[in-house]
């Protein structure tokens, strides 16, 4: 098991590998990093912007072969994603933007598997009766609204609460403010920023897991192992949950562990309308600045959190599923 | 003997019994189920009202979507302009419409577009099996690595937000996840009867893939389709918004809602009415696919009887 599990991380290894690199030579295809320095008052001519490229490797007057040279044995022997056209690192920023995205994405996933779960599983023991219609037509409804509006309109709701209120109870922009210190002080203003953005993730993201879950569950309720089961005396709710729903979470997590980078790519809106200094926002910036090497390390972090969703997925089936313990 | 002894006597009480009820044809079966389901039926007809909207709304305007009134700046819903302005002056009725319908085209392009080159890739791997299949898997999967969304920014950005460009790259970035779903779905059909004969009586691959193969899911295709048309929107949008989409002077849903995101709290009234398109065109689109599938699909119990 941890040999297929290993073969399969080197697999998603070289496939990243290869990505990127494919990505430089495309980011090079689109983007120019002299045009940042077009316009500059005093005007620089062309030679001198050649020789501030040069050495940050982004000149176009050395071949494209040499220039990707440079960078990829930069990173393969010293970690280093190289700089931006006008010298900041690449490595500093991701560091620390990770971070900020990561505080966003990772508790709207948890919450959003965990909503969606519980709901479909809620639901599918219901099947057609009120409650079930009811979640079902709004999943409907709230999966296909679009996060930017999803996000806008709870924007607007916000800005009438605090209204009403009279008081700054939600944050509509930023992921934290400056000079508060103190563990609880911190904590509460963590919350008061991340709560919009991830409401927003939440209700445009918790539909497919309910829709998905409760249709498997329902395929599973009538499996002969868990008529069974409820033959051997146990009810109903016990029998879902002791035997249908581990089967049932199977496809599910493989769902979730997919839709890491689909989350990500979301979050680019999220961070965007609550102005949000995460990877979405760096992702904004790199291209609008031609900064190529950026550029390429936030493809290179994309392809790394899709590898990091499969590989989730492949250990959560081993897990879940004992016939592939078995084999 | 004549011909009234051959043909036996009708009588008035056996012609009930003996014509055949008429057999229900296909598409009767499929609008009958479809109809059965009423928000798939509400889906449709939200669906109608805003091509209509679309289509009409530029001609009934009394303004153009790029003419300025400078008289009324930043306005809200008034007997002259009915969905209010801009700062600039732009009639935000008109762009609402124009913005739905450029989003109408390149949703529908897009989606025929992914649809018709999912299918044909799909079915292809699923029929010749083999290193073609396993060519097109390992191209599929290393797709899915590179990240599309940053492609699509880099592309569109460079060509300038013309909507037949930004149509082609959502295409192109858009058709493998598709195409494996139908890859998994055609499997079956590899060892079917009918394939199998059609390949000993010599009929070319891909013509067995074309003819025989693509018919027989379509079904799914259809289905693919009003999903794609929801995808499509919502990723033109979504670059639309970013400012990677489609620019000034073209508007579009998306770029609409950016600029009405700028003066949220100031002008909503530049929020409101294309997201209320926008998510209309959405959801009615997801409730038409949700009905086909009760329709079409023979192994959904949702149908019911018949």
């Amino acid at each position: 098991m941890i040999k297929y599990l290993l073969r399969r991380f080197v697999g998603w290894m070289l496939m990243i590998v290869v990505a990127t690199n494919v990505t430089y030579f495309l980011a090079w295809g689109f983007l120019d990093p002299r045009s940042n320095y077009v316009g500059r008052r005093p005007p620089l001519s062309y030679d001198e912007v050649t020789q501030l490229l040069e050495p940050r490797n982004l000149s176009d007057s050395v071949p494209l072969v040499q220039r990707w040279w440079g960078w990829f044995s930069d990173i393969l022997f010293r970690w280093d994603w190289g700089v931006s056209a006008v010298g900041e690192s690449v490595n500093s920023q991701v560091a620390y933007r990770m971070w900020i995205s990561a505080e966003l994405v990772l508790g709207a996933t948890i919450l959003t598997t965990i909503l969606g779960i519980a709901l479909g599983v809620y639901t599918a023991s219901r099947q057609y009766k009120l409650a079930d219609r009811i979640g079902q037509a709004t999943s409907v409804v709230t999966m296909n609204i679009n996060i930017v509006v999803a996000a806008l309109g709870i924007v607007l709701l916000a800005i009438g609460f605090n209204d009403l209120v009279g008081a700054r109870v939600f944050f509509v922009t930023g992921s934290h403010s400056q000079d508060i210190s103190g563990f609880f002080p911190v904590l509460l203003d963590v919350l008061q920023h991340l709560t919009l953005p991830t409401l927003a993730l939440v209700l445009v993201g918790y539909a497919q897991y309910h829709l998905l879950q409760r249709t498997l569950l329902l395929d599973n309720i009538n499996a002969d192992y868990v008529r069974t089961a409820r033959a051997k005396g146990l009810t109903k709710q016990k029998a879902i949950r002791k035997h249908a729903l581990r089967t049932s979470l199977i496809p599910v997590a493989t769902q979730v562990a997919f839709t890491i980078p689909a989350i990500f790519t979301g979050a680019i809106l999220t961070e965007r309308i609550f102005g949000w200094n995460g990877m979405g926002r760096y992702f904004l910036d790199t291209i609008g600045k031609n900064d190529i090497h950026g550029v390429v390390a936030v493809a290179a972090f994309g392809a790394l959190l899709t590898a990091i969703g499969a590989i989730l997925s492949d250990i959560a089936i081993v897990v879940l599923d004992p016939r592939v313990r078995v084999s | 003997m004549s011909i009234d002894q051959i043909q036996p006597p009708v009588g008035p009480d056996t012609t009930a019994a003996r014509i055949p009820r008429k057999r229900m044809s296909l598409w009767s079966l499929y609008t009958r189920r479809f109809v059965r389901n009423r928000p798939a039926v509400a889906g449709i007809f939200i669906f109608f009202l805003l091509v209509l909207f679309a289509v009409i709304a530029p001609f009934i305007a009394k303004y153009d979507h790029i003419e300025l009134d400078f008289l009324n700046l930043s306005t809200g819903p008034t007997a002259e302009h009915w969905f209010g302005t801009t700062s600039a002056g732009n009639d935000t009725f008109a762009q609402v419409a124009i913005g739905l319908q450029r989003s109408l085209m390149i949703a529908v392009s897009v989606s025929v577009g992914t649809t018709v080159l999912s299918a044909i890739v799909g079915t292809a791997a699923a029929y010749f099996g083999g290193f073609i299949e396993r060519g097109i898997l390992l191209i599929i999967h290393f797709l899915m690595v590179i990240p599309t969304f940053l492609i699509l920014a880099l592309v569109s950005n460079d060509a300038g937000g013309d909507w037949r460009v930004i149509s082609l790259i959502l295409i192109l970035t858009g058709w493998f996840f598709p195409a494996r779903v139908i890859w998994t779905m055609a499997l079956p059909l590899r060892e079917s009867e009918y394939v199998n004969a059609a390949r000993y009586m010599g009929v070319p691959g891909m013509k067995i893939v074309m003819r025989h193969l693509i018919p027989n899911i379509g079904s799914l295709l259809v289905i693919n389709f009003a999903l794609g048309v929801v995808t499509a929107v919502m990723a033109e949008t979504g670059l639309s918004f970013l400012g990677f989409g489609v620019k000034i002077p073209d508007v579009s849903l998306g770029s609409l809602i950016g600029y009405g995101a700028n003066t949220i709290s100031s002008a909503p009234w530049l929020f409101y009415f294309p997201a209320a398109a926008l998510t209309l065109l959405t959801v009615s689109m997801a409730l038409v696919a949700d009905g086909l599938r009760d329709a079409l699909d023979p192994t959904s119990a949702a149908g019911g009887q018949a």
